[in-house]
Formats: structure tokens, C-alpha cells, sequence
């Protein structure tokens, strides 16, 4: 046995006829903190649907916890532990910070733990706490990332993955989501992060997957990509 | 001077349903965006439930209403199946003529089986008189009985999860899914729960005025009517649009002949639209 909580064995999958994902690798460890990084159109965000289920999976496997879910829908992935902070934010905009935090534990599993998960996401954004009443639609780009955080970690994930947290949001914003993803992985939080800021996803991740043309290019330690002189001149313009 | 009361308690009291009528129609756009077209035929379908469990089982129309909801919710959430789910996603055009379709179809049934006689309840409660007013009472149950279950909805709607959801999948349907919401079963429960609300609402003006298998497209009308005055995807919206719509019809029958009603009705539908498309109740 390994201590892989996520195991994705030559996955394909793409839109319509056109296929994207050729035959991915990916395996996520428990409590640590994984990263996929690519430039734009390298598959990743269909990588992401494909593991979510909002994508079909046409060849391969996805095991999470040992079961292969590549058939499930969305909804049941949800209820096993597996959740997604979308990219784009996705929040109920016409609810409450409250109403967002709360739908966030929507499944069974998560109910039972409501109380514990929400003191968790407050002693994480001490701000939320003040906007409890507000609607999520009239915050700012960085509050609604903190919702958006705050409303995954209320559904008990055992692997929270984050699509884009980065996008769109000022660079000290950025510095601000990636300070609470690097708070997270300190509580034992496990993760799959998927960004564009390559620089910064290596400085706090474990491990790292590189992904171009809807193939895994190169993996490893996080520390060893870095130093890595394809990824250095392609990712890091060093 | 008793006339003009009258109206005006005549006018809350049928505008209260009208808001309720009108409230499915609401409720199934706003989670789904889908018109739907059958609204009324559902309606003259309450109407005959109503009428059937009224002379068949000698239950008056006030205590089926809730054995009326639950057939409505059943009859909606396969409507949906058969009907929506598989055009949900594609062009308004798709939904519009799969729900026309619906619509002829149980019209098409029911004027085969039923014929298009007119038919009425007469479930003899007798009215109330304060001074010369005289108000029947069946009016009276069918105006609090539209509050009841419009307050019914909305506390189903914020307090409870299976609400909340509803109200998530209406606000975003793939973000929803990734909490654990099941959004298809959300919609067709969404899609039986307007269609049960459509059937209330005939089952309750099915017993104070009479009707033919027809007459749902009237009250479908109507419900257009009250969802432009009040917004689309605003319940309570519907309920004062439902409200206006009444008052309107039984204070202007006093001065001008029935007939032109429907004409009235539809003119202010246009300057509606013309002036304030998205309602004179928007929300917040």
C-alpha cells in the first residue's frame, strides 16, 4: 500500500471529438502539497475537470482512496472528499458569506462536522467572520477568494484541489492566497494546486507534475524543479 | 361605496392566488430558465383534480389541496425527465416547444376525456356579511391558503438544505455539483415543485369560480402578466404582481364591461415592458 490518496493512471479525456489529456500520470500523497504547473492551453484546467468529473473520462483511471471514481458524476466525488475550489471563484453570488460557507458543507459527511470546519475557516480569514451578512457577489476580488477558499475547506476535503487561486487577483492579493494554501498544508491539509505562477506554486509545494500539450512533461520534488534548467528557462525565464 | 370595498377585498383575496398561480411559473424560471409553457395546462389540471376528489370522494377542495400538491410534484419531477432534461442545455427555442408540446398534450387529453364543459365546485360554505358586503368564504380560504403556501415556500426555500440547494443551482449550477449537490435531482424537484404550486393554485380557484379544461391558458396568461409586474425570479415579486393584477380586475369591473379586461391587462404588460423590463419589484 501507498499513501497515495489520489492516483491517475493514462487518462484521457477532451471536448466533443477533440481529444486534450494524452494519457496522464498524476499521484497525490496524503498531507502533502502537489502542484501541476504549465502555460496556458497545456490541459491543465481539463485535467481538473476530468478529476472532477465535469468531464468524461474516456480512457484510464482516476483512484481516489483506492476506488476508481473516473465514472461517477461531479456530486458523488464531492460527497467522497474530493473538493474543488473552482477557478473564477464560482460563489453563490445572491447569498450570504454565511450561506456560501454553509452550501459548502452540503454533503452528510460534512454536515457532521460544521461547527469544527467553520471555527477552522475564521481562525484561517478572521475577516470573514465580520461579513457574515454580506453577499458574496458585492466583495472584493480577494474576499471572494476567501470564501471561495473558506467554502471547500467547509466540505471535510480529504484533497482539496485549488484551479487557478491566483487568477485575476492583485499580486499582494496573490501573496495573501498563497500565505493561507502554505497555512493549510502546516495543519496537514492535503492539496493538488494548479497555477500559472509557477515561481511561487514550486516555493511551497512538495511535489511538482509540468504539463504541455496535455502530457506530463517532467515530475519530481518540488526543490528539484526548481533547479531544473528546462523549467527554469520555459516556466521561470531564468 | 359598498361596491368599491367589495372590489378592493375581492381584489386581495383573487390576487393572492393569481400570485401564487404565478409563483410556479417564477420559481421554474429562476432555477432552470426555462418558460414553461405547460404552466397552464398544470393548472386546468388542478383544476379537475380538484373537481374529480370533490365529487368522487366528497373532499372539498381546501383539504385536498395537499394531496393535489403531492400528485402536481410526482406528475412534475417525471414531467421533467421526459421533457426538460435532455433540452435543458440547448437554445431557449428547444425548451419552449418541448414545454408547448407537454401543454397540448394534456390539453389534447383532457378535452377528449373531460370535453370542454364548463363545470364548478359548489362546496356551500356560504359568505360572510360585515354591513351590505357580502364575501363568499371559499374566497376567504383561498386567499389565506395562498399565503400559507407561499410562506410554506420560502421557508422551505432559506431554511432548509434541500431549499438552499435549490436556491444554489439556480445561482450556479457546476458550483453547486461540486459541493455534493445531485443538480439534476434539484432540478427536477425544482420542475415539481413549480408544477405542484401550478396545480395548487387551480385546485384553489377551481373552487370559487368555474372552469372548462381551458381555462388554464387564461390564469397562464395572468401569470405572464404578474411576472413581468412583479420581476421574473422574485416570488414575492409574484405575490404583488398578483395582488395588482387583482385589484385591477375587480375594481375596474366596476366601470368597465368584463370583456375588456384581458385588454387592459396586456396593455400594461406592454408598458411594462417598455419601460421597466425588469420589473417594478427588482431585487435586491
Amino acid at each position: 500500500m501507498t499513501d497515495n490518496i489520489l492516483e491517475i493512471e493514462s487518462l484521457e479525456s477532451g471536448y466533443g471529438e477533440v481529444q486534450i489529456l494524452w494519457g496522464i500520470n498524476l499521484h497525490v500523497q496524503k498531507s502533502k502539497l502537489t502542484t501541476v504547473i504549465g502555460s496556458n492551453g497545456s490541459g491543465k484546467t481539463t485535467l481538473m475537470k476530468a478529476i472532477m468529473g465535469t468531464l468524461p473520462t474516456w480512457n484510464g483511471k482516476i483512484i481516489f482512496e483506492g476506488i476508481d471514481i473516473s465514472r461517477l458524476p461531479p456530486y458523488k466525488r464531492a460527497e467522497q472528499g474530493l473538493i474543488m475550489v473552482p477557478e473564477g471563484r464560482l460563489l453563490f453570488h445572491d447569498m450570504s458569506v454565511y450561506e456560501n460557507l454553509e452550501m459548502g458543507a452540503f454533503t452528510k459527511r460534512a454536515r457532521a462536522h460544521l461547527k469544527k470546519n467553520l471555527e477552522f475557516v475564521f481562525s484561517l480569514f478572521p475577516r470573514l467572520k465580520e461579513r457574515l451578512d454580506q453577499k458574496a457577489g458585492t466583495m472584493s476580488g480577494g474576499e471572494r477568494q476567501m470564501v471561495a477558499i473558506g467554502r471547500g475547506l467547509m466540505g471535510s476535503p480529504k484533497l482539496l484541489i485549488f484551479d487557478e487561486p491566483s487568477l485575476g487577483l492583485a499580486p499582494k492579493l496573490v501573496l495573501e492566497v498563497f500565505e493561507a494554501i502554505e497555512k493549510l498544508k502546516k495543519e496537514g491539509v492535503t492539496m493538488l494546486l494548479v497555477e500559472q505562477n509557477v515561481h511561487l506554486s514550486l516555493a511551497i509545494s512538495d511535489y511538482g507534475y509540468v504539463m504541455a500539450e496535455g502530457k506530463i512533461k517532467i515530475e519530481g520534488e518540488a526543490r528539484d524543479l526548481k533547479e531544473n534548467d528546462e523549467v527554469k528557462k520555459t516556466y521561470l525565464g531564468i | 361605496m359598498y361596491a368599491w370595498i367589495a372590489a378592493l377585498i375581492n381584489g386581495i383575496l383573487v390576487g393572492l392566488v393569481y400570485g401564487l398561480a404565478a409563483i410556479g411559473l417564477n420559481l421554474i424560471w429562476g432555477v432552470m430558465k426555462v418558460i414553461n409553457l405547460s404552466h397552464g395546462a398544470f393548472i386546468a389540471l388542478g383544476m379537475f383534480c380538484a373537481y374529480f376528489i370533490f365529487h368522487f370522494a366528497g373532499i372539498n377542495p381546501f383539504l385536498a389541496v395537499i394531496l393535489i400538491l403531492i400528485v402536481g410534484l410526482i406528475l412534475g419531477m417525471i414531467s421533467y425527465f421526459i421533457v426538460l432534461h435532455r433540452v435543458l442545455d440547448a437554445p431557449e427555442l428547444s425548451t419552449l416547444l418541448s414545454t408547448y408540446s407537454l401543454s397540448l398534450i394534456i390539453i389534447g387529453l383532457g378535452t377528449f376525456i373531460f370535453t370542454t364543459n364548463p363545470r364548478a365546485i359548489d362546496i356551500g360554505l356560504g359568505s360572510i356579511g360585515i354591513g351590505n358586503i357580502y364575501i363568499p368564504i371559499t374566497k376567504i380560504l383561498t386567499g389565506l391558503f395562498s399565503i400559507l403556501f407561499t410562506i410554506v415556500l420560502y421557508v422551505f426555500l432559506y431554511k432548509t438544505w434541500t431549499g438552499k440547494a435549490i436556491r444554489a443551482v439556480s445561482l450556479n449550477r457546476a458550483a453547486a455539483e461540486f459541493m455534493g449537490v445531485n443538480s439534476t435531482f434539484i432540478l427536477s424537484l425544482s420542475f415539481g415543485i413549480g408544477v405542484g404550486l401550478a396545480m395548487v393554485a387551480g385546485c384553489l380557484i377551481a373552487a370559487i369560480f368555474p372552469f372548462t379544461i381551458l381555462s388554464g391558458a387564461v390564469y397562464e396568461l395572468k401569470s405572464f402578466v404578474i411576472c413581468v409586474l412583479g420581476g421574473l425570479g422574485s416570488p414575492i415579486g409574484a405575490l404583488v404582481g398578483g395582488l395588482i393584477l387583482g385589484l385591477l380586475e375587480n375594481i375596474c369591473a366596476l366601470k368597465i364591461p368584463v370583456g375588456y379586461i384581458p385588454f387592459i391587462e396586456f396593455v400594461i404588460l406592454v408598458i411594462i415592458l417598455l419601460v421597466k423590463p425588469t420589473g417594478l419589484i427588482t431585487k435586491r
